[in-house]
């Protein structure tokens, strides 16, 4: 007589279960189960990856949960057949639908429309009343279930060792006979082991919101509801072993499997009654044709017959056309899109109009991404401007229904900050210890823990309490902790989503999505299609729209990208890169000159090669010294010159270093996948030096030299997070060519179009006007008479348009307001009271004094302000339109205001100043410190000693650099980029978090065009900028700080290179890599 | 000392030694952290300033009779008149300065005219503090607008017109002001120049609960004593219910004619304002009072007073057994007798380990938190420490079938269990322990367990305590 565990809550029950599923899977297994039923509460989101855990090892689950309602006990539901589980998920479903996210509310009159084919377990009070009997209203609720769901319920009974365990079961048993309901034994499994008691008791404390010493009786008395062995659970019902018997019952009508869902696409994507295939045929010769004309090249011809016969014997038309659909919508409504990801760089992706990389140019070929024998579905991200990516997703939920599309969810999981904190605040200890333990995190290294290292906090490896926390938050770390959305992964289904898997409200208005993650619906064969959000898109198609106003062109991304233009390519080796898209940062400009590219590939290589991948596992230098060539190219084997061709021998992409462990190691390209997918999971278990040994092992064995192995290893455990694969870079690479080809052309119009797409990228406002008007694009103030809301353009007096700064720039404005303002505007104001009376609100009207946009009727910034703040007792009625002026006012002279004081204000109020650049107002002293301006570090030969100074724009300490910050900073003359190494940074940490106007004593380091200043010293000059207004404060209006900046330093200390970040059990596969804005 | 705002910690005040390094008020303590990783941070409550500023006004009393607290930071003397008694107003202000500094604070003042011109010279004055009759105005010109207790909108707004210092506006038509800035900015200008009018409320002092009754002759009887201290309580119950309070604790002293001092102390279970109860409480022991030569001075004294719960005031209470207190009141006289320590009152506490489950009230009207547990039996008597005895038990979890206690050896005839009861692994670790309810041959019931899981190689058995 064998017996199933039906009542199991893992941690996908939300601070109740202190075990993941797949735990509960493997302990269920080592003790002899076969089966085992995964009971959430009013959520299946678990029940994927115990499926998927219980297969490896032989099991089967029971994909069920536990149903807790508003006004009635709780119930277990065990669905007995596919249809039956279509109706737990609707049942699920509409509990969410109704209510925020996050809650499930449920009623009994729901269960009863609902519970066709399902098995229910009522779970009895825990506690019997003061007469040993349970509660009359028990009773009835007993009764009235029974009534509704006959003989398809059954009365849960578990033995925890509460000491009226014998009185609680007989009692039950007088029930399960009065009411014919007959009696089951569970065991309501909270954690796979005894030991993970305490974490159990933590979770319940974060729940409750109290620590753990004044949890009282909100904790479990014991340790029992751990998974038992068979033979104790028989042991324990011996006195009822009808009950053990019964799960068998449940058990085996429970032939359900998630493995039988089955996933189908949508009717919609095809027309005239055609096949998908059929549909993709047509749709890509078609495309054929409209680029490449009548005649199709040969070679192109080839291609599409090869990848059509590829998707039809895989299958994958309709996924195709799925994607082709939702970008044709793009397309109709003018939203600028493209597609990346293995599957979008072929040829019939161009031809669909996905990609606009033109594969005829660009070999890329599509075999390299898709082949039989690596089994994984097709990927496309698609990105749209993300001002209006709103509007494709909901025309996917307009034309599919709500019901049968949804956006996939992303299991937030506890990390090593949140950990710390929640159980820290459990255990009792004090915010500020708190505080420290968070950002301390990296130094409690095991060598902390055996009183090797100290820490600079000061903690104490001997603290038994302190090493409790600790323990207990590593296993909380990877915890499930909400079920967020995916940034844009659709699940489309012919179907209602429903039968699938629960829908469920996203915190944002109008989105719904799924309770399974994108590993779970790969797991199950579900597919999905990415819409993500990109500003550079955005930024691009408003340059389009203004190019086509001033210049009267219609450009498009597959037009500029047609031919690589050496002008463009000369200006990115320059690293003239301000604001373009990717290639921006200050790594990667300090990567350009050295790079010099070229052609259309080399900016896929450079989009590639500033990645965390390919820098930690060394592979940044060996390439530039071969492609300038310093060093011979040459291959470490003949098999590996292949997929090493064109990187000159350096593994830079993602598919490449796969790729190297199939070829040199012997993997099986599952295998492969598998290390890659897995890496942060065996991070955690501990299991990576055996997967180091297989890699390491087999290339020694195919004559690779050790250490050349051992990099290949490091740099594929660098891609387990960020790497960057071929094909995404090839993707954002055209979007490099475009927005550089923007700004080499129409530098008007890319400043324009970029500060109108704000916020993105890496510089502020001001860097951008300062950039354009380097390149000669006259940049004119805001102004109540010309601005609008937006940058403009204005007529062309030489060779640009004029840039009109918006009032968009000025702090504290709305877009309606000043709508109304420009289209009040008529021939123009003449006063401050007509802009009144045009509806302009006194805030508003403050605002533009502060902004200084008054000029054009003569007031400067202080005199409009000190007409405006009189405005609130102007003249009305009859007297409308008069002057506010009383006579005895006339005689008040302001005090003049200083270019520097304007400048000030200025930055205070829009982020910039055209008047003068802040730093020129200190120059003179600065020059009585011997600084050079920053423009003169061109000039400079290596290595002579210099001081400079300017405003700080970004500070950067990127994990990569061992310790190293880099910074920049800005005078009126130009940039430079400051290097501090580890242990001055300590030194200066004071300065160089605190400082505005930063100067520091260095040495100058030049490499060709690159330069930097390595620095030995640093001081504060902020004061300095105190003497620019007669007013007393620092001038915090001059922070110049870029978004990238990276002052609070909690962040940097966990981008150490000595973070031993904890993985979570399963984490996102390119975090960071794909959804780039 | 650090806040939440707007989701971050942000520094509401900084000592001397931090703004030193680089740390003041407005920062992100995060930042704060950057630069300064050892710097200390407390967490700022709301309302904390108001009882430290009230003690420091108070022991400002020795200075001027009206002392007003200002918040958030200040305190506002008036010294018309007390300046003289220290030899001037420098010396004055010296002397308060030296002493509040002596105790630790970081302290700045100024004497002026109007309070508007010592408020703006003791935070923005950089010349004298103390500013002559009739200066104040000129004092107040190179003070910035902040100087006149400002909003901070209107601050703001002055700085964006250039307007950084009090002359720059001070002048200007008052119309041309008021349209701009409001009525606020007059007002504020008008008290600084003493135009204006500002009144001050003076802080109350506490008087000790104290009250002296000195006697034409030495007393030397115990009647003596007895109507000394009968009227003192008469005088002191008389306040104490006057202002709702009651007395928990009292000392009565007696000095000697030969300076040796007698005294005798009592406590209640219940605050309490009951002249006769207490007397009652003091009598007991004024016999330990050795008059000697005679007593001139009686001094009774409440160091610990308590408010007294409201549904003491009803005119009479008609439960019997439910008056409260009459029941402490006998309390206090038991305890009186044989000592409180002697006299527990227990409550329930959450928690599961059976010695945590209880605890000891500490007085008679503390409530229990939690309702007593009423679904799992627990003994009537439990042990302190829980007793080993001797058992046979069948395994795996039975009950035992015997057990000898104290040499007594007890057939078990019926018995329930186990209750499991994990230990509170954040307090203590250890061994589970099972429960068992067992009753012997004459229908005695006792509450044993077994430390340990039955299958663990030693377990102990003990008894812990025995029902009723």
């Amino acid at each position: 007589m064998s017996y199933t565990e039906l009542q199991v809550t893992t941690n996908f029950t939300f601070l109740r279960g202190g075990s993941h599923p797949e735990e509960m899977i493997e302990r269920a297994a080592g003790l002899g189960h076969r089966k085992i039923a995964i009971t959430d509460r009013n959520t299946l989101a678990g029940i994927v990856r115990a499926h998927v855990a219980a297969k490896k090892l032989n099991m089967q689950i029971i994909p069920s949960c536990r149903l807790d309602l508003l006004d009635g006990p709780s119930l277990l539901a065990y669905p007995t057949s596919r249809d039956a589980y279509s109706r737990l998920s609707g049942l699920l479903t509409e509990g969410n639908i109704r209510t925020e996210k996050g809650k499930c509310e449920l009623y009994k009159a729901d269960v009863y429309r609902y519970a066709a084919g399902i098995k229910f377990i009522l779970i009895p009070p825990e506690t019997l009343n003061i007469h040993f009997d349970f509660e009359p209203e028990f009773k009835a609720a007993l009764q009235e279930y029974r009534n509704a769901l006959g003989t398809e319920l059954y009365l849960g009974a578990i033995r925890s060792y509460q000491g009226d365990d014998s009185k609680r079961l007989f009692r039950l048993n007088e029930l399960s006979i009065q009411y014919d309901v007959p009696m089951i034994a569970t065991n309501d499994i909270h954690y796979h082991e005894r030991e993970r008691r305490e974490l159990q008791d933590i979770l319940t404390c974060i729940r409750e919101k109290c620590t753990i010493y004044n949890a009282g009786f909100r904790l479990h008395q014991n340790a029992e509801r751990y998974l038992k062995p068979i033979t104790e659970m028989q042991r324990l019902f011996r006195l009822y072993p009808d009950a053990i018997a019964r799960t068998q019952e449940i058990a085996d009508a429970c032939r359900f499997s998630l493995d039988s869902l089955e996933y189908v696409y949508p009717k919609e994507i095809t027309s005239e009654g055609r096949t998908p295939q059929q549909e993709l045929v047509l749709l890509t010769w078609q495309g054929a044709q409209e680029r490449f004309g009548e005649n199709v090249p040969e070679r192109i011809k080839e291609a599409i017959i090869e990848e059509l016969t590829f998707m039809e014997r895989k299958n994958y038309a309709s996924y195709f056309l799925t994607v082709y659909d939702i970008v044709r919508f793009g397309r109709s409504r003018n939203i600028l899109c493209q597609g990346r990801g293995s599957a979008a760089n072929s040829v019939v992706c161009y031809c669909l109009g996905v990609t606009s990389v033109d594969p005829t140019k660009f070999k890329l070929l599509f075999a390299r991404f898709m082949s039989d024998a690596r089994d994984e579905p097709p990927d496309i991200d698609v990105d749209f401007e993300h001002e209006r990516r709103e509007e494709v997703m909901q025309y996917i939920y307009n034309k599919y229904g709500r019901d049968r599309a949804g956006i996939v969810a992303t299991v937030t999981q506890v990390h090593w900050k949140g950990a710390i904190r929640d159980v820290g605040k459990a255990m009792g200890l004090s915010v500020d210890a708190l505080d420290k333990l968070s950002k301390s995190g990296y130094e409690l290294t095991p060598e902390w823990l055996e009183g090797l290292t100290g820490s600079s906090e000061g903690f104490d490896p001997k603290d038994p309490h302190l090493i409790k926390t600790l323990q207990l938050t590593q296993q909380y770390i990877g915890f499930p902790r909400q079920l967020g959305q995916h940034t844009g992964g659709f699940v489309i289904t012919r179907g209602k989503l429903s039968d699938l898997c629960p829908i469920l409200n996203a915190r944002m208005e109008n989105r719904t999505n799924i309770e399974w993650n994108k590993d779970d619906i790969e797991a199950l064969g579900f597919l999905k299609v990415d819409v993500l959000a990109l500003g550079m898109l955005t930024c691009i198609r408003k340059a389009f729209d203004l190019a086509k106003a001033h210049y009267g062109l219609d450009l498009t991304l597959a037009k500029i990208n047609e031919k690589d233009d050496p002008k463009v390519y000369e200006m990115i080796s320059h690293a003239d890169t301000l604001g373009v898209f990717q290639i921006e940062s200050r790594a990667q400009m300090s990567m350009l000159p050295r790079l010099r590219p070229n052609k259309f590939y080399d900016l896929v290589i450079e989009v590639a090669i500033v990645r965390p991948g390919p820098i930690q596992g060394d592979m940044v230098h060996p390439y530039l010294r071969r492609r300038n060539g310093e060093e011979p190219v040459e291959y470490p084997s003949e098999e590996l010159k292949g997929i090493l061709g064109r990187t000159l021998g350096v593994p830079l992409f993602q598919e490449q270093a796969m790729e190297i462990a199939i070829v040199g190691a012997g993997f099986t390209p599952a295998e492969a996948d598998g290390l890659r997918r897995s890496m942060a999971t065996f991070k955690a278990k501990g299991l990576v030096t055996q997967y180091e040994k297989k890699l390491v092992d087999g290339m020694m064995a195919k004559g690779y030299k050790e250490e050349y192995a051992r990099r290949v290893f490091k740099q594929l455990e660098g891609f387990g997070s960020y790497g960057f694969p071929e094909s995404h870079a090839a993707s954002f690479a055209l979007l490099v060519y475009v927005s550089c080809w923007l700004k080499c052309y129409y530098p008007d119009v890319f400043a324009a179009a970029l500060l109108n797409s704000m916020p993105m990228g890496f510089y502020q406002p001001a860097q951008i006007v300062i950039d354009a008007k380097k390149h000669g694009v006259q940049i004119n103030p805001i102004d109540i008479n010309y601005s609008a809301w937006d940058n403009l353009l204005e007529g062309k007096n030489e060779k640009y348009c004029a840039l009109r700064l918006g009032f968009r720039q000025i702090k504290g404005l709305k877009e309606e307001e000043m709508q109304t303002l420009v289209s009040a505007r008529g021939k123009g104001y003449s006063s401050i009271p007509s802009l009144m009376e045009a509806g302009i609100s006194l805030t508003a009207l403050e605002r533009l004094a502060d902004g200084d946009a008054f000029r054009s009727i003569g007031m400067d910034r202080r005199k409009a302000l000190w007409e405006v703040s009189a405005l609130a007792d102007r003249p009305i009625g009859m007297f409308e339109g008069q002057t506010a002026h009383s006579p005895e006012e006339s005689e008040i002279q302001l005090p003049e205001m200083s270019l520097s004081e304007h400048v000030v204000q200025d930055y205070s109020s829009t982020a910039l100043s055209l008047k003068a650049h802040p730093v020129s107002f200190v120059r003179e002293k600065l020059q009585m410190l011997r600084v050079t301006p920053l423009a003169s570090l061109a000039h400079c030969t290596d290595g002579i000693p210099i001081k400079v100074a300017g405003l700080v724009l970004v500070r950067q300490r990127p994990g990569t650099a061992s310790g190293v910050c880099f910074i920049t900073i800005e005078d009126e003359t130009g940039f430079a980029n400051l290097v501090v190494f580890g242990k001055l940074f300590d030194k200066f940490r004071k300065e160089i978090n605190r400082s505005r106007l930063l100067m520091v004593e260095g040495k100058v380091q030049r490499e060709g065009e690159v330069i930097h200043v390595v620095v030995r010293h640093c001081h504060d000059l902020s004061p300095l900028l105190r003497d620019m207004t007669q007013s007393d404060q620092e001038q915090t209006a001059l922070i110049t700080s870029s978004r990238a900046d990276e002052k609070d330093t909690d962040n940097y200390q966990n981008k150490d290179h000595r973070v031993k970040q904890p993985k979570a059990v399963q984490v996102e596969l390119f975090p960071g890599g794909r959804n780039f804005k | 000392m650090a806040a939440p705002e707007r989701g971050r910690m942000v520094i509401k005040a900084a000592s001397i030694t931090a703004q030193n390094k680089g740390i003041d008020t407005g920062m992100v303590v995060a930042d704060c952290r950057a630069i300064l990783p050892e710097l200390k941070v407390f967490d700022d409550e709301p309302g904390q300033m108001v009882p430290l500023l009230n003690a420091i006004g108070e022991w400002c009393l020795r200075y001027t009779p009206i002392v007003a607290i200002d918040l958030p930071e200040g305190l506002i003397l008036d010294v018309s008149g007390c300046t003289h008694l220290w030899g001037g107003e420098k010396e004055y202000l010296k002397d308060i300065l030296n002493r509040l500094r002596t105790f630790g604070y970081d302290i700045r003042a100024s004497i002026a005219d109007t309070i508007g011109a010592a408020w703006a010279v003791s935070r923005f004055g950089q010349v004298s503090p103390i500013i002559e009759p009739g200066n104040h105005i000129a004092a107040l010109l190179q003070l910035p607008a902040a100087a006149l207790r400002l909003d901070a909108a209107i601050l703001t707004r002055l700085d964006k017109l250039g307007l950084y210092q009090i002359n720059s506006f001070i002048k200007m038509p008052r119309t041309a002001l008021r349209r701009r800035f409001g009525q606020e900015l007059l007002n504020r200008l008008d008290q600084a120049t003493g135009q204006g009018i500002e009144i001050l409320e003076p802080i109350q002092p506490v008087l000790p609960y104290q009250e002296r009754l000195p006697s034409l002759e030495p007393i030397r009887t115990a009647p003596g004593i007895e109507i000394a201290l009968r009227r003192l309580l008469e005088v002191l119950c008389n306040r104490l219910s006057k202002e709702g309070k009651g007395l928990r604790k009292g000392i009565f002293k007696g000095y000697r004619i030969d300076g040796h001092l007698e005294q005798i102390e009592i406590g209640t279970n219940k605050a309490s304002n009951n002249i006769e109860h207490l007397f009652s409480l003091f009598k007991l022991k004024i016999e330990t009072i050795t008059p000697a030569l005679g007593i001139e001075l009686f001094i009774l004294e409440a160091p610990l007073v308590e408010e007294v719960p409201a549904e003491q005031e009803s005119l009479w209470n008609i439960s019997g057994s439910g008056d409260e207190t009459a029941i402490a009141e006998l309390l206090d006289r038991i305890a009186g007798k044989v000592g409180s320590e002697t006299i527990h009152r227990y409550l329930p506490a959450e928690h599961y380990w059976p010695e945590r489950s209880i605890k000891i009230a500490s007085s008679l009207q503390e409530k229990p938190l939690i309702d007593w547990r009423v679904d799992q039996r627990r003994p009537v008597n439990l042990l302190r420490k829980p007793e080993e005895i001797e058992v046979s038990v069948p395994l795996p979890d039975y009950p035992p079938l015997l057990f000898r206690y104290k040499g007594i050896l007890h057939q078990i005839k019926k018995a329930d269990g186990p209750e499991r009861i994990e230990q509170e692994w954040w307090l203590q670790q250890g061994l589970h322990r099972d429960y068992y309810q067992v009753e012997d041959e004459y229908g005695v019931r006792y509450w044993l367990f077994r430390s340990g899981h039955y299958n663990d190689e030693e377990t102990k058995w003990f008894i812990h305590g025995f029902f009723a």
